[in-house]
């Protein structure tokens, strides 16, 4: 049979974002896979270069809605190094504990979208409905439900009391027992399984050569976790594991997941048991010394990256920004070669893709040679003007109505 | 483990007879947790027009504005100045850093959430 393409997006119900997908098909089999990126850019890193630290806090909170806090926070680790800042201990302990209710909430998402995808709308619905457990206590902790605004150069921004300790407990009483029911579920439940299992096969060898982070990584049985790895914050001290699975699947990457889970839940207990007495922030400069850095954190997705240069003023010179999602790419493609055509939505969300994390630049691709070529935005439209006074003028249009 | 069909059951016929998680709104609200993130409020009697809140805010949401000055009858050769301020609050993101940023607690947050208003012209607060 013919191979053919079929083009998926980049606005298609079966992804929530805008990427675009071309498919090469050999009848029901996927031989070939391409990604396009771009359609979501947003000059998020020309715009840091305008504001200074502490407007950029806000602005990279804002460069995912999910995964909020690990971009602030990511930033936010990096100017402090940059600062040669030392935290106070309390504030730490804040921000590591909104850091993991975040990725309890996120989780917690992906396990829906995973039922979504698979069929299986009512676990969807279930997931969905004790993620607000979560939501609620971030809303109690922070004021908010998504943006929390918790990271604050030198510590935290807001104290926990008591009673919200008492809260926090409580949750993560009910979303454990919540989450031994999912597991319980996900063993029992045949159906669930077989939609999962053998999906989008990614060996260990083709995860680590192909750079995966996060749970994609982990599910092909590669312990790695920057939590583990270079501790950050009070990462050094909490006692957890690193989550893996042998199966080198989708039904790999939720065991991961909901086990992350359960060793989150144990986190945040002891966060607020152990929540040291003392002050929750320390005054921070506002002009930072010329130097560069790179700061790495653990977001839900997989390991995220800032790159921040500083000059001597209150503004940042550089910032880059090198989100889970994007290293996660390369690894779809592979995940998806030789799969069907049924699997893509499933294949693709696996990954917990976010793509207004990953756009970052906008490559021109030829499609006759293949060709790749970065334009300027003033280029692209120089070269828009001259093709159409080349092309002959159209005849016959009105204006339509 | 062995393995049965429709494991889901029992928790699907459950939630037959629970309550919804939502509440009637408008008719019943939500209690606003304790550091929501409201509206600024703005005392100009504390401000000193240092400007930092202007340098610092996210949105550009505020403008503070030089007024006339106040007179002190114990020393008239001394004029307290004084300001006003400007909120732009269709741009604030309401992340209260002008709170945090102020060194005389000019600012504090209330607890508004029904801002939304027909005319964008309104969101627009002058604090004298």
């Amino acid at each position: 049979m013919a191979e053919f393409q079929v083009p998926i997006g980049p606005q298609h119900p079966a992804l929530k974002e805008p990427i675009s997908l071309r498919m090469t098909l050999d009848g029901e089999v996927i031989k070939d896979a391409d990604l396009k990126l771009g359609y979501n850019h947003r000059g998020i890193e020309k715009l840091a270069e305008e504001r200074n630290y502490i407007q950029n806090l806000y602005l990279t909170e804002r460069i995912c809605g999910i995964c909020s806090n690990s971009h602030a926070m990511c930033y936010c680790q990096g100017v402090e190094k940059l600062m040669e800042l030392e935290p106070a201990r309390r504030g730490l302990f804040i921000r590591t504990l909104v850091a993991e209710l975040e990725r309890i909430h996120s989780h917690l998402l992906w396990l829906g979208i995973a039922g979504h995808e698979a069929g299986f709308d009512t676990f969807f619905m279930y997931t969905w409905r004790d993620r607000e457990v979560v939501m609620d206590l971030l809303e109690i902790i922070s004021g908010n439900r998504v943006h929390y605004s918790i990271n604050t150069f030198g510590g935290a921004r807001r104290d926990i009391d008591d009673l919200q300790k008492q809260k926090i407990l409580d949750g993560m009483e009910v979303l454990r027992n919540r989450t031994n029911y999912y597991l319980n579920i996900g063993v029992t439940e045949p159906t669930f399984i077989a939609r999962l299992s053998g999906v989008g096969k990614l060996t260990k060898e083709q995860a680590v050569s192909l750079c995966a982070v996060g749970p994609t990584l982990r599910a092909s049985g590669v312990p790695r976790d920057v939590r583990k790895d270079d501790p950050y914050a009070v990462y050094a001290e909490l006692p957890f594991e690193v989550c893996t699975a042998d199966s080198c699947d989708v039904l790999g990457r939720a065991v991961v997941r909901i086990k992350e889970l359960i060793e989150s839940y144990k986190m945040c207990e002891y966060l607020v048991k152990n929540l040291p007495v003392g002050e929750i922030k320390v005054k921070a400069p506002r002009r930072v010394k010329e130097n560069e850095v790179i700061s790495r954190y653990e977001a839900p997705r997989g390991e995220n990256m800032h790159y921040i240069k500083s000059n001597g003023t209150d503004k940042p010179e550089r910032l880059k920004v090198r989100a889970p999602t994007l290293a996660n790419y390369a690894a779809t493609i592979e995940m998806l070669k030789h799969g069907f055509v049924a699997d893509i939505p499933l294949i693709f969300a696996a990954i917990d893709p976010c793509i207004c994390c990953a756009e970052r630049s906008v490559t021109l691709i030829d499609s006759k040679t293949g060709e790749e070529k970065r334009m300027f935005f003033s280029q692209l439209r120089k070269w828009s003007i001259e093709y159409y006074t080349k092309k002959p003028k159209l005849t016959g249009v009105t204006w339509p109505f | 483990m062995k393995t049965k069909f429709a494991a889901f059951l029992p928790e699907i016929i459950r939630h037959l007879f629970k309550r919804p998680a939502t509440v009637r709104y408008p008719f019943e609200k939500l209690q606003v947790p304790k550091d929501f993130r409201g509206t600024p409020v703005f005392d100009s009697a504390k401000c000193i027009g240092c400007m930092i809140c202007v340098r610092d805010c996210p949105a550009e949401a505020i403008d503070i504005i030089r007024v006339e000055d106040v007179i002190n009858p114990d020393a008239p050769d001394k004029p307290k100045k004084k300001f006003k301020m400007l909120l732009h609050n269709d741009r604030c993101i309401h992340c209260a850093q002008c709170v945090e940023s102020c060194p005389t607690d000019t600012y504090i947050m209330n607890t508004d959430y029904e801002i939304a208003v027909f005319n964008r012209h309104r969101l627009k607060i002058e604090y004298k």
